[in-house]
């Protein structure tokens, strides 16, 4: 029956159901449920996908304590910074202006450009029909770095941010219902002003 | 505006009344005192009876929400009066003499009152007149001779000249009234027009105010208890407020120095202000939760969009209640457990602000 095996399947799968196949074949980790598993896949398929995430991995272990998170997270560098905070923001502006005035000086016109390099950020994936204490959110902050890297570094060199106004915990909670309709919140650990929008 | 007038001073701890499980001030000084110095707003919800309004033309008193009070009394800035039985003790004791004087004071005030509402008449009158080119001194001596011409043939007789001269000329032009009695009867046909109190020489006619007669009285109610009753001494035996679950991150937010409305306007516990709400947007939309209560992620979501789209973030918060066992015991045993004490990192109230991420 080879010759079946490499005929081309009638149907393709669709590139998440491969994902969990992935998933089911080769890395099985016995540290989380099975459904817990497929929704960060499911996560790190639509950041993917959908928002252009690059460099995106799925963490089984605490990056500071090496115990198994409370759930798999995922981590990942968006195409566009995702977060500036207020005071930052204004720091960006001012230093924007100063380039403009410098390149007017110069005799090159060009407008307002406001230079936020993305950074990379945790990601928390969750179902609509979950129930969460804030036990639960505690641990996970608590079992994560300011700014992830990838597994398998080790956590003590990027621990520190290197942007100075990255100073508390934060991640993304990722929302999957039912529909495959995932919604995106960014979390931090403390009291944050909210963003001038 | 007016310059406001300098605050009066305050002296810690001030009661606050309890009345049918509300806690209520109405003092303004310690609710001004309240705002300025301890971050707490309260709600004015003083209205006239028979005219109620759902609007913030709110007069006091103040009602505190059982958290502000509850903080107020555990920074020792407050204590809580049961004020009913206050009243019925104190009031029931309060000795003739004391009612008398009260009511004194009282009919003091409101002859205060007469009289401020009468200079602001006088102003206003004087403003008018200016504005339609008229001049004071016109009016003026036409009330001076009316109320005079009682007093002195002699006083009389220049008034009535000088009437003649500046405002009646216009009726006596032409006539030659040379009679004084004659001139002396058109003042007091003046008097009947400007005055319908017949003017009579009595006592009351020679007051130190200026018109006595034409102003209402006024009567002033009290809207404090204390004065006239001394202040309630402090009950060291009276419950701290009853506070829901919540607490914890009001008090939280409240020592970080955060301002406080109620918070059902967006749907939360408490909406929290950098500065005097007066001032500045809101900051929080917050909601307290029990360390172990569960919540439903689709309140977050709907918290956490509401909330950016209205300029605020959302925020759950609550106290993790080991942590607090922890650092009570490392406090009592301070030389045992000084490894917790030391962890300054290990946070009793966690708080946790929430932004849609616009993905």
């Amino acid at each position: 029956m080879t010759s079946l095996a490499l005929t081309k399947p009638a149907i393709v799968p669709a590139p998440l159901q491969e994902a969990f196949d992935a998933l089911d074949s080769n890395s099985f980790d016995a540290s989380h449920l099975p459904q817990l598993q497929s929704l960060a896949v499911q996560i790190q398929h639509n950041l993917q996908f959908q928002h252009y995430w690059a460099d995106l991995h799925v963490h089984t272990h605490s990056p500071l304590t090496n115990e198994p998170l409370p759930r798999p997270l995922v981590s990942g560098l968006p195409p566009q910074r995702i977060y500036i905070h207020p005071d930052e923001q204004v720091e960006l502006l001012k230093e924007a202006d100063r380039k403009r005035k410098a390149n007017k000086a110069a005799g090159e016109g060009s407008g307002l450009q406001v230079k936020a390099e993305p950074e990379r950020e945790w990601i928390l994936p969750t179902r609509l029909n979950e129930k969460w204490t804030l036990r639960r959110l505690a641990e996970v902050f608590d079992a994560i770095t300011f700014v992830p890297s990838p597994p398998g570094t080790s956590a003590s060199t990027s621990d520190r941010p290197e942007n100075p106004w990255r100073t508390t915990k934060r991640l993304l909670l990722g929302t999957i219902d039912s529909d495959s309709t995932v919604v995106y919140y960014i979390v931090h650990d403390g009291v944050v002003k909210p963003r001038q929008n | 505006m007016a310059p406001s007038a300098a605050p009066t001073q305050v002296k810690e701890p001030f009661p606050i009344s309890r009345i049918a499980n509300r806690y209520l001030l109405f003092s303004i000084d310690i609710i001004s005192h309240c705002r300025r110095n301890h971050n707490i707003c309260g709600m004015l919800i003083g209205t006239i009876p028979n005219l109620s309004q759902q609007n913030v033309f709110l007069g006091i008193p103040l009602e505190l929400m059982p958290e502000e009070a509850r903080v107020l009394v555990e920074k020792g800035a407050a204590y809580i009066v049961d004020d009913e039985e206050v009243h019925r003790k104190t009031f029931g004791e309060m000795s003739r003499e004391e009612r008398l004087k009260w009511l004194e004071e009282v009919d003091k005030r409101g002859e205060e009152v007469t009289r401020g509402t009468e200079n602001l008449k006088e102003m206003r009158k004087e403003k008018a007149l200016k504005e339609k080119g008229l001049r004071r001194e016109l009016l003026e001596k036409r009330e001076c001779s009316v109320s005079e011409s009682v007093a002195s043939d002699a006083t009389v007789q220049v008034e009535a000249n000088e009437v003649s001269a500046l405002g009646l000329g216009f009726i006596m032009k032409g006539s030659s009234f040379t009679d004084d009695s004659s001139i002396a009867s058109a003042s007091t046909v003046e008097t009947a027009l400007f005055d319908p109190r017949p003017t009579s020489p009595s006592p009351s006619a020679v007051s130190s105010t200026p018109k006595p007669a034409t102003t209402q009285k006024h009567f002033v109610t009290p809207t404090t208890s204390y004065p006239p009753l001394p202040t309630p001494a402090l009950d060291s035996n009276a419950q701290l407020p009853a506070v829901p679950k919540s607490y914890p991150l009001f008090r939280y937010l409240h020592s970080l120095g955060y301002y406080h409305m109620p918070g059902l306007r967006f749907g939360c516990h408490y909406n929290s202000y950098p500065g005097d709400p007066l001032r500045y947007h809101s900051h929080f939309a917050a909601t307290g939760l029990g360390w172990d209560d569960e919540f439903d992620l689709l309140d977050v979501v709907g918290g956490g969009r509401l909330a950016t789209g209205t300029k605020k973030a959302y925020m759950i918060g609550g106290e993790d209640a080991s942590v607090v066992k922890k650092k009570a015991s490392a406090n009592a045993g301070a030389g045992l457990f000084s490894d917790y004490s030391q962890e300054s990192d290990v946070r009793e109230v966690r708080a946790f602000s929430i932004e849609w991420a616009a993905l």
